[in-house]
């Protein structure tokens, strides 16, 4: 008798029928695997993994209730009808009949994935929930070279250059932003929006390199689904900031490479919400200059009005008069701090600089930028600009009103949520290591020195109340405030130092009462310790260190015993995390001191 | 082209019978021909009078530098034009007539007589040809540069001049032909009232001839309707109908749109099917992956050298690089390629939900009631007990708990005074002792020491003189075996009197309840002194027999390797087992078989295991030197559970040979626990 012997007419039970191998479930559902891929991925199915493997350890199980889920779909139905619409064409065209084919051509089967997307994400946030992987393929996508000829439609890179700049342009303009990264891989950005942390990657704008091993079919149809989803949810997004979607740009600035700028320009011009470009001069902004001060109700009213009347599309006029008097009720304290960030400060970008990068960063944070090149704000000459971004070894002509600083301060700014000081950023310097947001210094146990320079900066930014010209003061002499730091660490210092005496006075207290009871008198005692007592003191240091070390290993060994052996194990197994951590940890905190020593010999 | 009208027509109702035959022979060879065309050239030109002559002037200067061939055309043609200056008084009429005539030989006679022979035979030579007499018709002498130049100065008409090569007279060319010339020169027509691009004129007339080109009648096809027609029709209107051709464009629908429109009914935004797991998020990266790390995160090159040496897996994914400023990264070579990968796994990967503790390790650890309140147990080291040579076998503690015996390897058992620390008695046995023990009676200080194959009985001389004189007679009354109360009658069992150390040599003892140590089997037996049950310790179970029925009750199972030593609760409800891999197990027979709680305490080998009789005590020491005391609570309620508490671990012995510490007992009375060592110590531990 076979192992898994079921008798006739007795169906299967538990584990052999809950889950389907995928060989077998391909041919339930009568497709190709091609097709079964495209429609798992499309539709969101992955193979579970059952507690038992009963046709075998090497196989992927997929639950029978997902492949049925799969076969009620109407979309298996119209892969058939595609595939059956291709032979069709095909047969027309072989057998020379060009009308046949061109009718055919006309109308192909279509397919929408709107009814998907709803059924995978029936309520938005669940959509932002998993909309990290969406960013990143779409923003991957966006980079990559747009060949006609390539393996990748042209149009398709369009899309996701536009898809990804609609997003950004909501990001930032909703100052949503909270954390950025430049790694080797690219720059991640973190955004917050209703509540859900959103991690993407972008990569450095550069020539992307096509492998060859890679399938870009399965690439493709997850950029298909994902297309789609950040459409919808972009649609979503812009409808909830009152914008119609798909918005309308100037072609202008698209045409010279600014579409994010001219998506700020749409939504500054549509939402009425800040909008920090302030510069499109125009003869009407000038005239209407004077009440700039005022921001009364009254003139707010008639700006409305004058606003109405305006075409949807004017460039931001009148625009940077509601940029204050217009707050969105409902924006959380953070957000209202990012977007003070980079407030009153404008930004001025050299050519080196990723323009795309930084025009999505800085605005999210309340600052204005301008760029060498066409639809630009501001010129470089312009007086008002307080910061010019530079990215190479040394900058010819310098205006003594503004800063020079590289770009890695600017995201450096960004997640220490203060201005940092500029000197260390300057134009030709080796800037300070730019530390990963992402990581929870203290829960790693190894703080960066860098990190703990801008915790800090960051304490005594806090300290201050924060009206803005305090905090441009605080911020001019770091020194003070590194000094000031140096003095909480000394006073620690001395605290833990008093702490340790006291701790040796009262051991030689019990000390003394011990010879008391032995009934050694003082004298004796004297005579006999009164040579060797500096020693003596540091052998009572170490003894009661390892008696301490002593009982610490006493408790935990004697909870050992009490604890279950699962518990046991766990508790060693986390251990080992833990040893190897700090294992880390020492390494790091070694070398770092090895390379001070080094460069203090230099 | 650039006449008038008018004179245009004129010329042309003149020519127009002249130009079109003659026009054909322009393309022949023979020179005959071609003199008529010129003639009638000139003739032409006559009518027309000098128009046009200045503008030419400069022009007809190219003719001298005309290459040989072109000159010779020209000379050829001389002839005919002086034979029509010879006729020029004739008018149009005879021109008709030369024209009209096939051969122009009649009237032109060749003044060359050499005849058709290539001039280049006559290169060499002075004459050119014969007359008629047979004289040497000599050539005319050429023009050298100096008298061509004198006469291009003298003579404004000079260039018109040419050198007839074949007929060895220069000819001059008129206005006229100069004016042929160059328009033949550019390709044109060579009269300028010719157009070649007259209307065509066709002369057959085929209507209202009566004769059509066919005679069958008109088919029936041309008066029925078409069957590939109607066809067609059909077939486009089947298409209109079922909707395959559609005239006007269906309207762009708009293809995104609310979606999401309202999320607050909870009931239609659950999600269909199984449940979803999502996949994880991917790892974000640390300071690491930062193009500007710290200075401490970069591998020096013996790591990155070192990571070859590492199994493929085990090798880190990605090594730090440090980067001078952000322009100077370079695109990230494997972005396509982790996308994918992450792609891969998205639909590739089997998910299951795996419940992740995320807590802290302290959180694992019981919450153990405070040691304070379980106060009192033995803590601290007060006394030791010093004199034996070799590691301490066994110690027993009298029932009074004022003398502890020991027994060691030495060969010796020693018996101390509990508070002092005096040794009171020594006895040598002489072998090494394995085990000492009290007799549980007060009244009969009696020790029993087992030594080789021996059990000894001695008689520690500790209580009053009475106590002592019953003692002796008991002892001295042993060596008869009625006595013996346990009906062991073996005769195998040998009773001596152990002279030398005032005792017995046998193998049981009389008591209510004894301890007895098996010397052949690895059985300890125990006899509980409230009820009559027996347990005996297999190497890996412990078999419980009631002794009044006699017959097995339980068998409890350890689950350990091998048991080394048992203890029973006084309660007689719980024992608690020490076994050689470091562990103990509470029994509590009334709940089950199995172990109520396992403890891994030890490192090494337990070596003894002790229950106080009276306080919630016990304690197990093993040969890693230590000591372990617990807190174990009873309850009388048999629904709550003993509670079983850690408090201390003893240290204070010393290892040697491997040993650490052998046994443990516990004083009766008070919480306080020796211990014996390997180390030939015995210590006191107080509380």
């Amino acid at each position: 008798m076979p192992k898994h012997y079921r008798p006739a007419g007795k169906k299967k039970e538990g584990n052999a029928a809950k889950y389907i191998t995928r060989t077998k479930a391909v041919h339930y559902l009568q497709v190709s695997l091609a097709t079964f891929r495209r429609l798992c991925i499309l539709k969101g199915i992955f193979p579970r993994e059952p507690k038992k493997k009963v046709e075998g350890t090497h196989k992927t199980y997929y639950h029978m209730k997902d492949i049925l889920f799969l076969a009620h779909d109407p979309l298996v139905e119209k892969f058939r009808d595609i595939r059956a619409h291709k032979r069709k064409v095909k047969k027309a065209l072989a057998k020379k009949n060009r009308d046949r084919a061109d009718q055919l051509l006309s109308r192909q089967p279509k397919y929408t994935l709107n009814r998907l997307i709803k059924e995978r994400y029936p309520t938005f946030v669940d959509a932002l929930r998993d909309l990290d992987d969406c960013l990143t393929m779409v923003h991957l996508f966006a980079a990559l070279p747009a060949v006609v000829g390539e393996r990748i439609q042209v149009d398709r890179i369009h899309n996701c250059l536009r898809l990804s700049h609609e997003w950004q342009a909501y990001i930032s303009r909703t100052h949503r932003l909270r954390k950025t990264f430049i790694s080797v891989k690219g720059i991640y950005y973190q955004a917050e929006v209703e509540g859900q942390k959103i991690t993407w990657l972008t990569p450095h704008a550069l020539q992307q390199v096509l492998t060859d091993d890679v399938d870009f079919n399965v690439m493709l149809t997850f950029l298909e689904f994902y297309e789609a989803l950040l459409g919808f949810v972009n649609f979503k997004l812009y409808h909830s900031i009152n914008l119609k979607y798909p918005p309308i740009l100037d072609p202008r600035l698209e045409a010279a490479a600014a579409a994010l700028y001219a998506l700020y320009r749409y939504i500054g011009s549509g939402s009425g919400t800040s909008f920090g470009t302030r510069a499109i001069t125009s003869g009407k902004e000038e005239d209407e200059g004077g009440k700039d001060d005022k921001r009364t109700n009254e003139s707010e009213l008639r700006l409305a009005q004058l606003q109405h009347q305006l075409p949807a599309n004017e460039p931001g006029t009148l625009m940077h008069l509601m940029e204050d008097a217009t707050t969105v009720a409902d924006e959380d304290e953070e957000t209202k701090s990012c977007k003070n960030l980079f407030k009153n400060l404008n930004f001025f970008l050299s050519r080196e600089v990723p323009r795309e990068s930084l025009l999505f960063v800085i605005p999210a944070f309340g600052g204005v930028v301008s760029w060498e090149g066409d639809g630009s704000p501001l010129k470089e000459t312009d007086k008002s600009i307080t910061h010019q971004i530079v990215d190479r070894p040394s900058q010819g002509h310098l205006f003594l009103s503004r800063e020079y600083v590289q770009p890695q301060w600017v995201y450096d700014c960004v997640n220490a949520r203060i201005l940092l000081p500029t000197e260390a950023y300057m134009v030709g310097r080796v800037p300070p290591p730019h530390l990963s947001p992402f990581v929870d210094n203290e829960a790693e146990g190894y703080v960066p020195e860098y990190a703990e320079t801008i915790k800090r900066l960051q304490d005594s930014a806090k300290s201050q109340v924060l009206p803005m010209p305090g905090l441009d003061e605080g911020l001019d002499d770091p020194l003070n405030l590194l000094a000031e730091g140096v003095i909480d660490r000394a006073e620690a210092n001395e605290a833990a130092e008093k702490k340790r005496k006291l701790m040796m006075l009262e051991k030689q207290h019990h000390e003394e009462l011990k010879m008391e009871l032995q009934g050694i008198t003082y004298s004796a005692s004297l005579s006999n310790n009164n040579l060797p007592e500096p020693v003596e003191k540091d052998e009572v240091m170490e003894d009661a260190k390892e008696e301490l070390e002593r009982a610490a290993e006493d408790a935990r060994s004697m909870s050992m015993v009490q604890m279950s052996r699962k518990n046991r194990k766990l508790y060693e197994a986390m251990q080992i995390g833990i040893e190897r951590k700090k294992e880390t940890n020492k390494r790091l905190a070694n070398k770092r001191k090895s390379a001070q020593k080094a460069s203090k010999k230099e | 082209m650039a006449k008038s009208d008018s004179s245009k027509k004129s010329v042309k109702k003149e020519k127009e019978p002249l130009e079109n035959q003659p026009e054909p022979d322009l393309s022949s060879d023979s020179d005959l021909d071609e003199d008529s065309i010129w003639s009638d050239a000139v003739g032409s030109s006559d009518i027309d009078g000098d128009s046009s002559g200045t503008s030419e002037d400069d022009v007809g200067g190219n003719g001298e530098m005309d290459s040989p061939d072109d000159g010779r055309d020209f000379s050829e043609d001389e002839g005919s034009l002086e034979h029509t200056r010879e006729d020029r008084k004739d008018g149009n009429d005879t021109l008709q007539l030369v024209e009209e005539s096939d051969s122009s030989e009649d009237e032109v006679a060749p003044r060359n007589t050499i005849g058709e022979v290539p001039l280049e035979w006559y290169k060499e030579e002075e004459h050119i040809g014969y007359n008629i007499s047979g004289k040497k018709i000599k050539k005319h002498a050429r023009k050298d540069k100096i008298d061509s130049f004198l006469a291009g100065v003298d003579d404004s008409k000079n260039w018109r001049k040419i050198y007839d090569e074949y007929n060895d007279e220069e000819v001059e060319l008129t206005k006229k032909e100069t004016k042929l010339i160059r328009r033949l020169l550019k390709g044109k027509t060579p009269h300028a009232g010719v157009d070649p691009y007259a209307p065509y004129v066709d002369w057959f007339e085929w209507e209202d001839k009566g004769h059509p080109l066919s005679n069958a009648p008109e088919p029936k096809r041309r008066f029925v309707p078409s069957k590939w027609e109607q066809k067609t029709v059909a077939r486009l209107v089947r298409a209109i109908r079922k909707g395959w051709i559609k005239f006007n464009k269906p309207k762009e629908e708009p293809q995104f749109y609310l979606l999401w429109g309202d999320d607050s009914n909870a009931a239609e935004n659950k999600r269909q099917g199984l449940s979803y797991i999502p996949a994880p998020k991917p790892k974000l990266p640390g300071h690491e992956e930062s193009y500007n790390p710290s200075v401490e995160y970069i591998p020096t090159q013996e790591e990155i050298n070192s990571y070859q040496l590492m199994y493929e897996e085990d090798r880190p994914k990605f090594i730090p690089r440090r980067f001078e400023s952000l322009r100077s990264i370079p695109a990230y070579e494997k972005a396509v390629k982790e996308e994918f990968d992450r792609c891969l796994d998205l639909y590739l990967c089997p998910r299951a939900r795996k419940k992740r503790i995320n807590i802290d390790p302290e959180s694992l650890k019981p919450k153990l009631p405070s040691k304070k309140d379980l106060k009192p147990y033995p803590s601290t080291c007060y006394l030791e007990y010093r004199g034996h040579s070799g590691p301490i076998k066994s110690i027993s503690v009298e029932i009074s708990g004022q003398w502890m015996a020991s027994g060691s390897t030495d060969g010796t058992v020693r018996v101390w005074e509990v508070e002092t620390g005096r040794c009171l008695r020594v006895w040598n046995v002489g072998e090494a002792v394995e085990h000492v023990a009290w007799n549980p009676l007060p009244e009969l200080p009696i020790l029993a020491v087992s030594a080789g194959y021996d059990v000894i009985l001695l008689n520690t001389g500790l209580g009053d003189a009475e106590d002592n004189m019953r003692i002796k007679e008991l002892l001295r009354v042993e060596e008869s075996p009625l006595t013996n109360d346990d009906g062991n009658k073996t005769s195998a069992v040998s009773w001596l009197q152990h002279t030398k150390l005032d005792g017995i040599r046998l193998q049981h003892f009389k008591a209510v309840s004894t301890i007895e140590w098996h010397r052949k089997g690895d059985y300890f037996t125990t006899v509980v002194p409230m009820r009559p049950i027996f347990f005996v310790a297999t190497k890996k179970n412990i078999r419980v027999y009631d002794l009044l029925k006699a017959k097995l009750i339980k068998k409890l199972e350890t689950k350990l390797r091998e048991i080394s030593s048992i203890a029973i609760h006084p309660g007689g409800d719980n024992v608690i087992v020490g076994s050689k891999e470091g562990k103990m197990c509470w029994f509590d027979m009334d709940l089950s078989s199995q172990p109520y709680k396992t403890l891994k305490t030890h490192p090494k080998d337990i070596t003894n295991v002790a229950f106080h009789r009276s306080y919630p005590l016990f304690a197990s020491c093993s040969d890693d030197c230590t000591a372990y005391v617990f807190h174990g609570m009873v309850y009388s309620d048999l629904n709550q559970d003993p509670l079983i508490v850690p408090l201390e671990i003893l240290r204070g012995h010393t290892s040697s040979y491997g040993r650490g510490v052998l046994d443990c007992k516990f004083h009766p009375r008070q919480p306080w626990l020796f211990t014996a060592g390997a180390d030939s110590v015995i210590k006191l531990y107080c509380h």
